[in-house]
């Protein structure tokens, strides 16, 4: 047991910790090598000074923009998986939406964020609205799939039990749609995330958007990359959240079992 | 003259596909009727027709023409109160239910008492693997999920699609007596009739064997296998088996056989 954890640590946490270790040393190295200014271009040393400096402001500010972003990709999700029901069960009605949804996905969303401001204000919804629209397309697109792709003889034995559509689609089509489903959450919550970060640049009074756009503004570029940094970090955080509750909720589909 | 109900009947029942390019039929002229309890195979080479027939006597399919009745009704009225069990080729179980909870699917739908389920386990021989997820099964034990999972709905008529057909031939020749026992254990006499290629299959089980024709699928023979219950492998090595086993071979034989005929 004990063997096996060890294992583990050294076969899948070393060799990342390690690449990410070397490519830190080169770049403060090479900084302090060609004695390159900070206003271009910071060391590491310098990022994390400026980050243990007030950790809790960081912190704080990413809370705020994880906060957006999920609440937009709550809504986002409802939305689509709500027009992905009418549409897997009704031709006509995807006709008529998926036109809508294509229009979304293909306006750069950057583009509306200004009109959003002069409409919505400062405040969170413009953030909301953004992170949303970018979620709504992909989890569209795969649960309509999803809740399509059904085992014939599966639905076959369904109908043989004379199961209610009710009964098909919770018995069946739901639960058989979770891999299309997870795969778009893994699409859409970074997705969100970038959302609420731009919409913060235009009109954020918090989160790390607004901290990156301050920092660039009065040119502390230390503070610019932590916030990145906090970025990145709270976007590995979300992929690995997913990914366990990937392997929990779908340790009976061939894309979890061919892992192990 | 005293009328005589049957648990199944067919009348020149026919089938066309029109949904491929050219009008495919699969069946032609059928008459065909099943007394109550009877365990019926229908024997025929593949393509012949004999899975249509299944799911136009389970309600899946509407025939193009001819009557059906079964328990005295239309078959997807009779779907529709339960009377009918469906074990398909593909045992279809839902991987993400135990071997319980496939069992149990039926039990939720149609609302009966889920209690049932371990009994029904029991029954098949699967009680200790209650907790198994499908993909952790043979094919011959998932193939038992789906036989309880149709039991589960006690249904008076079992329809039987090729179930053993894609299980080795060591399982398959196990199951056949595992069938024979289930289903000669119940409290009642289901109504069977079980599809398959196999003429060992089709005689070790049946009272009676109904031979089909390939393309279209015509009945060419209809025969009663007075082999004495209970069956047991050693039934296969009787010289009556093997005169059956000659007779139906006899039977299949292509040119015997109608149907396009594949020159050089």
């Amino acid at each position: 047991m004990m063997r096996s954890v060890l294992r583990v640590i050294a076969g899948c946490v070393v060799p990342p910790l390690l690449a990410f270790a070397l490519l830190i040393a080169f770049w403060e190295s090479y900084i302090a090598w060609r004695d390159v200014s900070i206003f271009v271009m910071p060391a590491p040393s310098d990022i994390a000074e400026r980050f243990a400096d007030d950790p809790g402001f960081f912190v704080e500010e990413g809370w705020w923009t994880l906060y957006e972003a999920t609440l937009g990709l709550l809504i986002g999700s409802i939305v689509a998986l709500l027009a992905a029901v009418a549409m897997s069960y009704s031709r006509p009605l995807e006709r008529a939406i998926f036109p809508i949804a294509v229009a979304i996905k293909v306006t750069p969303l950057v583009a509306i964020s200004p009109v959003l401001v002069i409409v919505f204000g400062f405040g969170v919804m413009p953030k909301l609205i953004i992170a949303t629209l970018l979620c709504f397309f992909p989890m569209l697109v795969n649960a309509t799939i999803g809740f399509r792709d059904v085992n014939p003889a599966q639905l076959e034995f369904f109908r043989s039990i004379n199961a209610s559509p009710w009964q098909v689609f919770w018995k069946l089509r739901a639960p058989g749609s979770l891999p299309y489903i997870m795969s778009a959450l893994k699409i859409t919550y970074p997705l969100a995330l970038t959302g609420a970060v731009v919409a913060e640049w235009f009109s954020g009074t918090r989160g790390l958007g607004y901290v990156i756009y301050a920092a660039w503004l009065n040119l502390r570029t230390a503070e610019l990359f932590a916030a990145i940094a906090v970025l990145a970090v709270t976007g590995v955080f979300i992929y690995a959240v997913l990914s366990l509750l990937e392997q929990r909720l779908l340790f009976w589909h061939e894309s979890v079992r061919s892992v192990r | 003259m005293a009328k005589v109900s049957f648990h199944v009947s067919l009348n020149s029942v026919s089938h066309v596909f029109t949904d491929g390019r050219l009008p495919l039929r699969a069946l032609e002229d059928i008459f065909l009727t099943v007394p109550a309890g009877q365990f019926v195979s229908v024997l025929g080479p593949s393509g012949c027709g004999k899975s249509t027939l299944l799911r136009i006597i389970g309600g899946l399919v509407r025939p193009s023409s001819g009557g059906v009745e079964v328990a005295g009704d239309a078959p997807n009225r009779a779907q529709a109160t339960r009377e009918i069990g469906f074990v398909f080729q593909d045992p279809a179980l839902l991987p993400w239910r135990t071997v319980l909870g496939n069992v149990t699917l039926p039990l939720e739908v149609t609302g009966r008492r889920r209690e049932l389920a371990p009994l029904l386990l029991r029954l098949t021989g699967l009680s200790e693997f209650a907790d198994y997820y499908p993909h952790q099964l043979s094919g011959g034990m998932q193939q038992r999920t789906a036989l309880a999972r149709a039991l589960a709905i006690d249904p008076a008529l079992l329809l039987m699609d090729e179930p053993f057909g894609a299980l080795d031939e060591i399982t398959r020749t196990s199951m056949r007596y595992e069938l024979l026992r289930i289903w000669s254990a119940a409290e009642r006499r289901r109504t069977v009739i079980f599809v398959t290629h196999s003429i060992t299959e089709a005689l070790v089980l049946s009272d009676r064997v109904v031979v089909l024709s390939g393309q279209p699928g015509r009945i060419v023979a209809d025969i009663e296998v007075e082999l004495e219950r209970p069956r047991t492998p050693e039934i296969e090595r009787s010289s009556a088996f093997l005169d059956y086993t000659d007779y139906l071979r006899e039977m299949l034989n292509p040119s015997r056989m109608q149907g396009p005929v594949v020159s050089a």
